[in-house]
């Protein structure tokens, strides 16, 4: 179990098209055992316009972890990293990218773009739900790096 | 006389003029003093005789009367004559009766004489003169004259000739001196032009004439003398050049008969008429290959045989000699030289005639006519080769005139070669269209050839056909351009041929197109298609998977085996779709910068990747050194992977002995990967490299693609991969890449 020092639970955005994905996702996470409110966002637009929002009250949070799916309709899950790396407010929310494409062209378009990981979503279920504690991981270590 | 000879005429002139003149004074002088003397006497004589008879007639009385005295006075009368010396008159007893003396003189009296007589006597003259009277001698006178008076007279008239004689002489001097001009210096000039002329030898000079007297005469006739010599100085010399032009064309002729003979291409032998050689010219010495030939009878030196029957042939000296006339040898024959090599020669005698048409001896020409024969020969078989073409093959004069047509022209043109030779070109030319056979023809005058040039002609029976020809300058023996050949092809079918060709290039060239287009988009098809069929794919395998594994206990054995078969289907499908989606991925990057790739670590991974299978066979891996090479890593780990896989994969009941060998050529990298296994039969050998084919059932795994990875890869990089294998005897998977790859 992750300790939450201040008020709430762990943010995580899943800007992901998929539900299936993101059932998975969920799964996975709770699996690990991450207490997390998963905010999911499903399509190009919306995502933009969320992380491209200003965010000057200290009150409006940002999430603790993006997971990116990069085949999104509308707008490519390359634009939205753009766009989030463009935003100050995302400085230090960790962004993993989550591609169905294991192809080293997409990993290359990316790596411009800090990103934490590069997860290709597995086709086997026992290794989807190693992302699970990935993540956890992943998390864990942000926050430390934060404090 | 002889100085005289040679003494000037001028001065010859002058003394023959003195001589003459005083000569003839002299001769004139001495006669009229000779004939004066002469007359002077005689009147002396008369005058003395007269005197005696006037003083004897005057005394006659004195002597009649004897008185002294009268006679002595008488006599006195004689002192008017000086030169009377003494007178005495002598009584006729001879008694002195008187006399008289020229005082200062001292004489006698001389005694007379008996009758009248006058006696001359020394410087005196004597006269004794009886004086008469009555008849009868009384007596007589005598007078003593002195003669002194004739000396004196002498001397007077030889003074006045002398005189005479020395100014006649001064006169004919001066006057010759003038007057000798008249005739010496006409002489003088003749004798100078005569000394220059012998001197120059110019006989154009000419005396030039003053009189018409004999000198002009001789000046006529020295300048005829010279004209004659200057005519015949010139016929002369014209003669002496004559001859001088005709030796030297003699000689001419005769350098270079021999240096003809010598270097005439033809062997030349003459003989006597006994056949002994007298002369051979070096090509005769070559031919007959013999040193010494002059001298030698001709039939030692010369054989010939008759090339087919082998028979001696007649020696042609003798058929000369008895023929008396020019004689050929027949055809086929052949001289046997002294080493015993046989020439085929060309050969012909004739009779050496002399004056009156005897013969001397003979003459032989023979040549060498191997060439020839090759020549015609080659031009025999150029003939043929020029009659059995199908091409036209056509002369044309430099007018335009047909001159030769072979059979391949009467095939192509229809017309025959009697209907055609020596008509004009544009017989086969079409009507409407520009006749460009002048212009070509003035193009091969200039030496121009002109090769595959195409063009129209038309056959006799009107057809049009397209035709190539090929045209090039004929030229004669001296070089000089005759008229063209012409070398006609029918490409009528040809060009037909073309056309449908280039039709059937456009379409395939549209086809290419069509399939390559079609080819592009199924490859973007087959990676889209693979790509996005992935998603979804995906999704089913993981929550049949989710399905399986939170709900198996609620299924029973018949759900069981559903949800099993959608999940084994499920796996199978996500390889097709990789195998397919890695497939169609070769042939994309084409724009990508390549990378080195070093095999060695290649290979390495695919082991690593295979560890599983190669760990479950006991499989035995050697690999060779590899290169490292310019290419696409993604390409090469499925390559080899695909490989060693299979040799795994259908291995025999042995355990896998793969190994990996690399060599270099000069243009190429050849690889091979040698198993164990169990082989293929050589019909598979093309068919295992199609994607989707699989020899094997479901009992061996695989997608069927493996191989046509392989093949993709190594053909993008242009390289070629076969197998070389037999059923159950092991495979040889050999593929070769460009050497250029080499990093």
């Amino acid at each position: 179990m992750i300790e939450r020092t201040d008020a709430g639970k762990i943010r995580i955005l899943v800007i992901e098209d998929n539900p299936g994905d993101v059932e998975l996702i969920r799964m996975a996470l709770e699996l690990a055992g991450v207490d997390c409110d998963l905010q999911v966002i499903d399509e190009g637009e919306g995502a933009m316009a969320y992380v491209q929002r200003p965010r000057n009250s200290a009150g409006e949070q940002v999430p603790d972890l993006v997971l990116l799916d990069l085949n999104l309709p509308k707008h490519s899950g390359l634009e939205i990293l753009e766009a989030i790396r463009g935003n100050q407010a995302f400085a230090s929310v960790p962004v993993t990218v989550l591609s169905s494409s294991s192809s080293r062209r997409d990993r290359a378009k990316i790596e411009d773009f800090k990103v934490a990981m590069y997860i290709t979503k597995p086709p086997d279920l026992e290794e989807f739900l190693k992302i699970g504690p990935t993540l956890k991981d992943l998390l864990a270590n942000s926050k430390a790096t934060a404090r | 006389m002889s100085p005289f000879r040679d003494t000037p005429i001028k001065q010859k002139l002058l003394a023959i003029m003195m001589v003459t003149t005083i000569a003839a004074l002299l001769l004139s002088g001495a006669g009229i003093v000779i004939a004066d003397s002469i007359f002077f006497r005689g009147y002396m004589e008369r005058d003395l005789v007269t005197l005696a008879q006037i003083i004897g007639d005057n005394t006659t009385a004195s002597l009649a009367f004897d008185e002294p005295k009268s006679a002595r006075e008488t006599l006195a009368a004689l002192k008017a004559r000086p030169h009377l010396i003494t007178a005495c008159i002598y009584r006729a007893d001879g008694s002195m009766l008187a006399r008289y003396l020229r005082p200062g003189a001292n004489s006698g009296c001389p005694l007379p004489s008996a009758g009248e007589q006058v006696q001359f006597t020394g410087g005196n003259v004597l006269l004794s003169h009886p004086i008469i009277l009555s008849g009868r001698r009384v007596g007589t006178l005598v007078l003593l004259y002195d003669r002194s008076e004739v000396i004196k007279r002498i001397e007077l008239y030889g003074t006045t000739v002398l005189g005479v004689l020395l100014v006649s002489s001064l006169v004919v001097f001066l006057l010759s001196s003038r007057l000798r001009a008249i005739i010496v210096t006409p002489v003088s000039q003749l004798a100078d032009i005569a000394a220059s002329v012998s001197q120059s030898k110019d006989y154009s000079i000419r005396a030039r004439k003053i009189s018409n007297d004999e000198l002009g005469i001789l000046v006529d006739a020295f300048n005829e003398m010279l004209a004659g010599i200057q005519s015949r100085d010139n016929n002369l010399k014209r003669a002496l050049l004559e001859r001088e032009e005709a030796l030297r064309e003699t000689q001419d002729t005769r350098e270079s008969l021999e240096t003809t003979l010598a270097s005439i291409g033809d062997a030349v032998i003459s003989t006597d008429v006994g056949g002994r050689v007298v002369f051979a010219n070096p090509v005769a010495h070559t031919m007959l290959r013999c040193r010494e030939i002059v001298g030698k009878n001709l039939d030692e030196v010369l054989q010939i045989l008759n090339e087919l029957t082998r028979a001696k042939v007649e020696s042609p000296v003798s058929k000369v000699l008895r023929e008396g006339a020019i004689v050929e040898l027949g055809n086929h024959t052949v001289l046997v030289a002294q080493d015993g090599t046989e020439v085929p020669i060309d050969d012909s005698g004739a009779p050496i005639r002399g004056k009156g048409g005897r013969i001397l001896g003979t003459v032989l020409v023979f040549r060498d006519v191997t060439a020839r024969r090759a020549a015609e020969a080659t031009g025999k078989l150029l003939a043929s080769i020029v009659e059995s073409s199908h091409d036209a093959i056509v002369g044309i004069s430099l007018h335009g005139l047909i001159t030769s047509w072979n059979r391949g022209a009467e095939h192509i043109f229809g017309f025959a070669a009697g209907e055609s030779i020596g008509k004009a070109a544009s017989l086969i030319a079409v009507p409407d269209r520009m006749d460009d056979m002048p212009v070509i023809l003035a193009r091969i005058g200039n030496g121009e050839s002109i090769a595959q040039y195409q063009t129209v002609r038309r056959t006799k029976s009107g057809k049009i056909i397209d035709v190539s020809i090929t045209l090039s300058p004929l030229h004669d023996a001296l070089g000089r351009i005759t008229g063209a050949s012409m070398i006609a092809r029918d490409i009528s079918e040809q060009v037909r041929s073309v056309e449908r060709l280039a039709q059937l290039n456009a379409d395939l060239q549209r086809s290419n197109e069509n399939l390559k287009r079609s080819n592009e988009d199924l490859e973007r098809f087959a990676f889209v298609a693979s790509h996005d069929l992935q998603e979804p794919l995906r999704m089913i395998s993981v929550y049949s998977q989710l399905l399986l594994k939170a709900h198996s206990g609620e299924f029973d054995r018949q759900a069981q085996m559903y949800v099993d078969n959608i999940v084994g289907s499920t796996k199978r499908m996500r390889e097709l779709l990789a195998d397919l989606l890695a497939y169609a991925e070769i042939g994309a990057r084409v724009d990508e910068p390549l990378e080195a790739v070093d095999l060695n670590a290649v290979v390495e991974k695919v082991l690593q990747n295979l560890q599983a299978s190669i760990d479950e066979t006991d499989a035995l891996i050697t690999v060779d050194r590899l290169p490292t090479l310019c290419a696409f890593h993604g390409h090469f780990i499925p390559l080899f992977q695909n490989l060693i896989g299979n040799s795994i994969k259908y291995r025999s009941e042995r355990p896998p002995c793969i190994d990996i060998s690399f060599e270099k050529s000069a243009s190429q990298l050849r690889f091979a990967v040698v198993d164990n296994g169990i082989g293929i039969a050589p019909e598979y050998h093309q068919k295992i490299f199609g994607a989707f084919k699989r020899l094997h059932g479901k009992d061996i795994e695989g997608t069927g693609i493996g191989l046509a990875i392989c093949q993709r890869v190594v053909e993008r990089y242009g390289g070629r991969i076969w197998v070389e294998s037999k059923a159950g005897q092991g495979s040889k998977f050999i593929f070769t890449l460009p050497q250029e790859m080499l990093q």
